[in-house]
């Protein structure tokens, strides 16, 4: 064995440390993968470009600040305004060209798109690596010994008012409910005569937007280059499966999950393998329940 | 009678350029670097280093460098270097396939590159098989001059002397300024890189006497650090070794931060002294340690430094780093070997690789010399140095003579700092 | 639009006539060119053992590079461990995918649509991270393959790439007359069943998950197949270039741009992507501009648009169109 043990023992201060920083993470994850839980549940698209979706509302973020000095915490509704329309435009001119065609182009034209967004990016604004300086969200607050870093935070904070912003729109909402229709029965739904096309373009661009809102967030603490969707891409499909198809509560208990299992994992266990105990859960969860914790 | 005058005219000018190409001759080279990509980046910095390079070689510069002052390789009628890039992007499949395109249908006599060890393993793979010399002067892996490869040369210092290098400074630390380490926590990126380095650092640990109370790798493009961070403050280590590449460089350096690890130093390798490096994590690199082959400070010491740097940042209008003087060194070892051996045929260009003696004042890295092991075809000359960095600035600590400033020992804590 | 066709004439003598070309072409074209071609009849080959279980039998695996790397490193391992020749390695190589796929195949043979793709990306993710810590097999600075004598026996050889090339369309061949015999024989039938909805399969008395297990053990073994050849070609490996996730993107791209459920969609996808691939990288990569991935980008989400039953399908349609 070439890896000595650490010498070690836990401490209940630093377990709730990781914790904590396991939900806030968790919490970013899960902002993330509601979008596309909500994208997959009422077209049944597996959006692939979703992590450079993001990568572009980090560098809107970032160009806001740095030409025009707007804190990215400001900069959140006009990402999603951005995002949003980027969506919808991907969606017309794109997505539903391949609606009507078989399974696995729906899935590979998402490749498509994302191989080309991260490489445009590359292109324009160079492969080099961008942070915002100052925002008005700096620092740490010691909470009787745990480190809360104050973006994290709010950034979870966040997230968890989106999510339930998100919510409080699919539930009490015409169009929200529309698109849930939609999501459980689309045959129903139309039937029913909701504009299919009109709520699938919503909904893709309302998943969007909320990547602008996850964007904002992230830029004011996390380093941004064209290629930054890939290190968040992956792992939002896991959860996004495990919280099951469609389900908005199951992303969002799924990317908590998810984070704390992650940081614990590579706490307690070897943070090389913490990529895999999150992918061995998964699996273990669909062979229990293959339809995820909270799909039907 | 016409048609006869278009035609003697015709081939007088055709023999008018004949003579004109072979006065032009020119010796093509292959680079061969991840231009796009994730390391792209890097790729860049590296290019603009070769760039650079064979600039001064082909033209003439007042500067100590070798084969600067006149243009071209004087040996072979002044005939210019010609770079030939590649675009890898770090994968060994496509380094292995642009070496041998390079040297079959580019027809270039000799290869530089490829920054990534795992793309250099396989690029010079098809450099010996097709016997065509192979100058690497940025890639770090020990086994890369362990295979007994006769057309391999490699001027930079690899992870093993460069481990010792860490070591070889903390002794000193410990004797110069009676510092007391004990312990160590290894913590590295999952992939060749970062295991190889974790590797020559477990041995010399052993070798030094300090214990490894953690011995951490990671996913290389992990999202978030808490546990891997987490694990380190838990095994309370005097001392802090991390191997990164740039993205885990700037997301460590945020988390050590907000988790607030305050060992007594960090030693660092790679990621931290990546151009982009400090542009993105800015005053929060202060204090960390870096092995580098490459300082601006240098040039206190050598003002051939501070000449080549100031050319750099004039043409491309940024600083020079590390990488970038790295890769900068290799064209001038085969512009000399070429000009020495007066052919650019393999094995002559090999046999004058072999006796190559380049003086340390005519380098821009702080070496004695480049002079390749008979055996290994490694520079026995090469190896690291330690910058810290202060003020947002890489400043050389270590070993004395190369020393701009002194070291600030142990690291200032976070909430320290204004 | 299915792929059970009689074999008539006027196809054979069209099929000998491209694979003389085939086997032809190399003999004068530069290295570079005979590594595109060998690139391509190995994605080729892996594209067509996707078939067998994606476009046949409905199973969309992004997992396929796990097997590739359990082929590369099990040939590599048992040759640098214990002298064992490649071609048995390539055989014990296959075996143990075939094994691990139907282990991984059973609990997740009821999974649907998307979930099965999750799980064969979670699955193929375990497996990296393992040999990437692995270290019996290198860990994470991966085999080198030692440098032989180069003979057919050795699997190995120097002075040209010509033998190497030969051998990959050989296995390319194979790999298609068992895609071929799957699509023609009764198993295609049922996998085909499978794919429509397992209810109906389940109603027409096929052992839905029998069949499955068969779908996947055969596609991973051809594709562990595909790994040792790389293995022998490349001659290092580590998780990092043989077990990822672009690997296994890039089978499911040539064989939807090729035409998922025909027998030669994935030839015919790979003949595209690959050479398209490498040849804008060697032209356009050297400016750094990443041009060349933007066309690829480009292309893919092209093709998915226009014809996302693939260009063998558009093929077939336009001869079909003419008659």
């Amino acid at each position: 064995m070439p890896r000595p043990g650490a010498t070690w023992s836990v401490t209940l201060e630093q377990l709730a440390q990781q914790l904590v920083n396991g939900v806030l993470i968790g919490l970013v994850y899960s902002l993330l993968a509601i979008g596309l839980t909500l994208i997959w549940g009422v077209m049944n698209v597996l959006n692939f470009a979703h992590g450079d979706f993001l990568m572009i509302g980090m560098f809107l973020s970032y160009w806001l600040y740095a030409l025009a000095g707007v804190d990215p915490l400001f900069s959140v509704p006009i990402n999603a305004v951005a995002l949003f329309l980027l969506g919808v435009l991907i969606y017309r001119f794109v997505i539903s060209k391949v609606m009507k065609g078989p399974p696995l182009a729906q899935l590979v034209v998402t490749f498509g798109v994302s191989i080309f967004l991260s490489n445009l990016a590359a292109l324009i604004w160079t492969p080099d690596f961008r942070t915002i300086g100052h925002s008005m969200l700096t620092g740490t607050w010691d909470v009787s010994g745990i480190e809360l870093s104050i973006p994290r935070l709010v950034t979870a904070i966040g997230s968890v008012l989106a999510s339930l912003g998100i919510l409080w729109f699919l539930r009490k909402t015409r169009t929200g409910k529309a698109i849930l229709a939609v999501e459980m029965d689309r045959e129903a739904a139309l039937i029913m005569g909701i504009n299919a096309e009109r709520i699938n373009s919503l909904s893709f661009g309302i998943g969007s937007a909320l990547t602008g809102v996850a964007g904002a967030m992230l830029a004011t603490y996390y380093y941004i280059y064209p290629f930054v969707g890939g290190t968040f891409g992956l792992i939002c499909f896991c959860i996004v499966a495990l919280g099951g198809f469609g389900s908005i509560e199951g992303a969002f208990i799924a990317g908590i999950l998810v984070g704390v299992v992650e940081t614990l994992g590579g706490y307690l266990l070897d943070p090389s393998y913490k990529l895999a105990i999150v992918f061995a859960m998964y699996l273990v969860t669909v062979w229990i329940r293959p339809q995820g914790l909270r799909g039907w | 009678m016409r048609p006869a005058l278009l035609l003697a005219f015709f081939f007088t000018l055709l023999a008018g350029i004949e003579s004109a190409a072979a006065q032009q001759k020119v010796i093509k080279i292959g680079a061969l670097y991840p231009l796009t990509g994730n390391l792209a980046a890097t790729g860049m910095d590296c290019k603009r280093g070769v760039d650079l390079a064979v600039d001064i070689i082909n033209g003439k510069y007042d500067l100590n460098l070798p084969l600067a002052n006149q243009e071209g390789i004087p040996s072979l009628d002044h005939a210019k270097i010609e770079v030939v890039y590649a675009d890898t992007k770090g994968d060994p499949k496509n380094g292995l396939a642009e070496a041998e395109r390079l040297i079959t249908e580019e027809k270039v006599v000799a290869l530089i590159g490829a920054y990534q060890s795992a793309v250099t393993k396989t690029a010079s793979q098809a450099a010996e098989r097709l016997k065509v010399p192979f100058v690497c002067s940025d890639s770090s892996s020990p086994t890369l001059t362990e295979r007994g490869f006769e057309y391999f040369f490699r001027v930079s210092p690899h992870d093993g002397t460069m481990a010792r290098n860490q070591f070889e400074f903390l002794k000193d630390l410990e004797t110069k300024k009676g510092v007391k380490v004990k312990t160590i926590a290894l913590i590295y990126e999952n992939t060749e890189f970062g295991s190889n380095v974790a590797k020559q650092q477990r041995n010399y640990a052993k070798e030094f006497g300090y214990d490894i109370v953690a011995d951490i790798a990671y996913p290389a493009n992990a999202s978030d650090v808490t546990s891997e961070v987490g694990k380190i403050i838990a095994a309370k280590p005097d001392v802090v070794m991390h191997a990164a590449y740039i993205t885990d460089a700037i997301l460590f350096t945020k988390t050590f931060k907000e988790m607030n690890l305050v060992p007594q130093g960090f030693l660092n390798m790679a990621g931290y002294i990546e151009s982009d490096y400090l542009p993105t994590v800015k005053a929060d690199g202060n204090y960390f340690l870096v092995r580098s082959t490459f300082a601006l400070d240098l040039a206190h010491k050598k003002p051939l430094v501070g000449q080549v740097a100031d050319l750099y940042q004039k043409k491309y209008n940024i600083p020079m780093g590390e990488n970038t003087a790295r890769s900068f060194t290799a064209p001038f070892v085969l512009a000399d070997a070429f000009n020495r051996a007066k052919s650019t045929d393999s094995d002559a260009v090999v046999k004058a690789l072999l006796a190559t003696n380049i003086p340390g004042d005519q380098l821009i890295n702080p070496w004695k010399g480049i002079q390749f092991d008979p055996k290994t075809h490694q520079n026995i000359y090469a190896s690291a140095m330690l910058v810290q960095i202060q003020d947002q600035t890489y400043y050389t600590v270590w070993p004395s003579d190369a020393a701009s400033r002194d070291v600030i020992w142990p690291f200032p804590a976070w909430k320290d700092r204004k | 639009m299915v792929g059970v066709r009689d074999i008539t004439a006027k196809q054979m003598t069209a099929g000998g006539a491209v694979l003389a070309l085939l086997i032809v072409l190399p003999l004068f074209c530069s290295p570079f060119a005979q590594h595109v071609m060998i690139l391509t009849c190995l994605i080729a080959m892996c594209g067509v053992a996707w078939n067998v279980m994606g476009g046949y039998a409905g199973m969309f695996s992004f997992g396929q590079a796990a097997f590739f790397g359990i082929g590369a490193y099990t040939s590599s391992y048992l040759l640098l461990t214990f002298d064992v020749s490649p071609w048995i390695g390539l055989v014990a190589g296959g075996v143990i995918s075939s094994l691990l796929a139907a282990a991984i195949g059973y609990p997740c043979s009821n999974l649907r649509g998307h979930y099965f793709a999750i799980a064969s990306i979670a699955f193929a993710e375990i497996v990296r991270i393992v040999f990437t810590n692995w270290q019996m097999v290198g860990a994470a600075e991966g085999l080198t393959i030692p440098m032989l004598k180069e003979s057919l026996a050795h699997f190995m050889f120097h002075s040209s790439k010509l033998p190497y090339y030969f051998i990959i369309l050989a296995f390319l061949l194979l790999a298609l007359a068992v895609c071929r015999w799957v699509s023609t024989s009764k198993m295609g039938y049922y996998f085909r069943a499978i794919k429509e909805g397992h209810e109906i399969a389940q109603v027409l008395g096929v052992d839905v998950v029998r069949y499955r297990l068969y779908a996947i053990m055969i596609s991973a073994f051809l594709t562990s197949m595909a790994g040792t050849f790389y293995a022998q070609y490349i001659l290092y490996i580590d998780p990092d270039s043989v077990m990822v996730l672009p690997i296994s993107v890039q089978i499911v791209l040539v064989a939807m741009l090729g035409g998922a459920n025909t027998v030669l969609g994935p030839v015919i996808g790979a003949a595209i992507l690959v050479p398209l691939s490498e040849y804008s990288r060697a032209w356009l990569g050297y400016k750094g501009t990443g041009m060349d991935m933007i066309i690829y980008g480009t292309l893919i989400t092209l093709i998915s648009m226009y014809q996302p039953n693939g260009v063998w399908g558009a093929i077939t349609n336009l001869k079909r169109g003419s008659k």
